[in-house]
């Protein structure tokens, strides 16, 4: 027989009936908060108009050298200064052959004879990945010190995540394993930069070849623009420098500026909708660049001029020094109008910006840095007008283990220090000791007897020849890739290596406080110029 | 004019930076400097000048200010005051 009983399990259906489905109710009850109310009464006053104006020459002010006072006062004047002038001229002399003040010396401060490491950041996440510091940078308020995280040694292309951390230093509950804020950025971050007056932004350059801005405030998605890839950006990881340019037009706008090792400088503008837009560009050949050197002639065309620094003038915000891979330094201006050779696909031509070559390295330049402090020759040709003749000294040091420090006038250095056998990655000039610039070093060829991974402070006034201090940033020999000093409180100096740490280090007063004469003596190197 | 030729005389000085001369009222009305650096050094040395002569006549009214002298570390500031007018000198103690 085919068919045969069998039983199914019965089967249920819910119930609709209204109080079934009341049964699987649940009461609940909310309140609003107490609104709080508060009596305020509002009067509009009486008013009045009154009108100030000021007028175009202010009378208490004149142009230097120009008469001001009517012919009584001119008497008045006279009178007193015929009165005052004998002292005044007595005091004046006296005083230059006083011996009263000579070493004399006050201390305001408390002084501090060593060097400390404060604290010791870094992210353990990224150093397990064995991911190094590449960039180090104080923000606008000095408080908060950002490093980015990425590959310095890796010769091929990598797309491997990597991290942008920050710290506030002055927060109580510092955990120096823990960044206050950790930003993941699509490739290894090479170099950022905060903003000089917005505390929260911060610039970064990728190895992708992309920039990319972050707003530190922003917890959902710190991303705020980016250059994407077109075909204006940069075909080479921007290594080293990323920099905020002040915008000629909008005092208060700033435009980003980014280099690579293909041979562009580029400026970007920001657009509302997150993107940054190229606003100008400078592209480095070989053919372009100022033959006051030998230069190998390059095997093929027109050889990019691949670009590792770049330091702008504190003065003429239109002067800025380059450091090439080719191993010189190159003096150039925002201002230059010859055209390089196009390149395809870019959108804005591009302007060969290079005036003058520098004598060059025995390696390739890592890093260049303009002198905050400079002389300035003021001198009046007419009663209305004033010029400025600046020098600019500027360091430049590479692999070769040795510092120039150069003139812009003139092509060969002023001086040349060797500071170590091995490959000197960053130098930074002091901002308060205009004599004093620190160093950072890393591997070499050389490795028996060497130092490697050591943070050298030189001081022009204790000695031309050897660093004032050397500190070694961590047991074992992992190099120092990147140093910043702190704007806001001179005495910090923080230093990022390849274990994935930055140390900041506190320095002694020597380093911090500006010796009586040292302008002078500043002075007196930059014009050992030869003519 | 012999206002000029004083003044002159007085920049002409061995280590002078610069000379500055102020009315009673701060506003300064000569000066070898640059604007903004005059307007702060005028304001503050007048202020400075003023206090500098009434603590000389409170411990003694019949003392008065003769001379104000500032060292700093990087050079020597020098007030001769007046009924009407300040001269303000500013020099690098020569070495």
């Amino acid at each position: 027989a085919m068919f045969a009983d069998g039983s199914a399990g019965s089967v249920d259906v819910g119930s609709l009936w209204r109080r079934d489905r009341s049964a699987r109710c649940e009461a609940k009850s909310c309140q609003t908060g107490p609104i709080a109310t508060a009596e305020a009464a509002v009067q509009a006053g009486r008013k009045r108009e009154a009108g100030v104006q000021t007028e175009q020459g202010c009378p208490g002010l004149p142009a230097p050298g120009s008469l001001q006072e009517g012919p009584t006062d001119a008497a008045h004047l006279l009178s007193f200064l015929q009165r005052v002038e004998d002292t005044v001229i007595k005091e004046l002399s006296k005083n230059c052959r006083s011996h009263a003040f000579d070493g004399f010396e006050v201390n305001w401060t408390d002084q501090s004879e060593t060097v400390l490491c404060l604290h010791t950041l870094s992210y353990p996440e990224a150093q397990h990945r064995k991911l190094q510091v590449t960039g180090v940078s104080w923000n606008a308020t000095g408080a908060v010190i950002a490093c980015s995280y990425g590959r310095l040694d890796d010769g091929d292309w990598s797309t491997e995540k990597s991290y942008v951390c920050t710290w506030n230093l002055d927060r109580r509950g510092l955990n120096p394993q823990r960044p206050d804020l950790v930003v993941d950025a699509p490739s290894s971050v090479m170099c950022l930069a905060f903003h000089p007056s917005k505390p929260s932004l911060i610039a970064g350059g990728l190895f992708s070849g992309e920039v990319v801005v972050w707003d530190t405030s922003r917890t959902e998605d710190p991303l705020i623009s980016r250059t994407g890839m077109t075909d204006d950006t940069h075909t080479d990881p921007v290594y080293q420098q990323v920099n905020w340019l002040p915008d000629g037009k909008h005092r208060n706008h700033f435009h980003l500026l980014s280099t690579s090792t293909d041979g562009k400088i580029l400026v970007w503008r920001e657009e509302r909708d997150g993107r940054l837009v190229l606003a100008e560009g400078f592209a480095l050949v070989a053919q372009q660049i100022p033959r006051s050197i030998r230069l190998r002639k390059p095997a093929w065309g027109e050889a990019a001029v691949g670009v590792t620094s770049l330091s702008f003038s504190h003065f003429d915000p239109r002067v800025f020094v380059v450091g090439v891979e080719g191993g010189f330094a190159l003096k150039c201006s925002t201002a230059a109008g010859t055209e390089a050779p196009l390149r395809p696909g870019c959108s804005l031509p591009l302007r060969a910006p290079a005036e003058l070559a520098f004598s060059p390295h025995g390696g390739p330049v890592y890093s260049v840095s303009c002198s905050p402090f400079h002389r300035q020759v003021l001198g009046k040709h007419r009663a209305s007008e004033m010029f400025f003749l600046s020098r600019n000294l500027f360091l430049s040091c590479g692999t070769d283990g040795h510092v120039h420090l150069h003139s812009m006038l003139q092509a060969q250095p002023l001086v040349s220090v060797q500071l170590s056998k091995n490959y000197l990655f960053c130098v930074r000039w002091s901002p308060v000791r205009p004599l004093v610039f620190a160093a950072a070093s890393g591997e070499g060829k050389d490795t028996c007897l060497c130092f490697k991974g050591e943070v050298q402070l030189f001081d022009f006034e204790k000695s031309a020849q050897k660093a004032a201090l050397s500190i070694k940033q961590a047991p074992g020999e992992s190099p120092v890739y990147c140093l910043e000093f702190n704007i806001k409180q001179p005495q910090l100096l923080a230093a990022g290596d390849a274990t994935g740490a930055v140390h900041v280090w506190q320095l002694s007063s020597d380093f911090t406080e500006q010796g009586p004469r040292e302008m002078k003596h500043l002075e007196q190197l930059a014009s050992e110029v030869t003519d | 004019a012999e206002v000029e030729e004083t003044l002159k005389r007085i920049q002409a000085h061995k280590g002078v930076v610069g000379t500055i001369v102020v009315n009673a009222e701060g506003i300064p009305i000569r000066t070898t400097l640059d604007n903004s650096t005059t307007v702060q050094y005028a304001g503050l040395l007048h202020q400075l000048t003023m206090k500098a002569r009434s603590t000389v006549r409170d411990i003694d009214p019949q003392n008065d200010l003769t001379f104000l002298r500032i060292r700093s570390k990087k050079h020597e500031i020098m007030v001769a005051p007046d009924k009407e007018y300040l001269l303000i000198v500013i020099q690098n103690p020569c070495e």
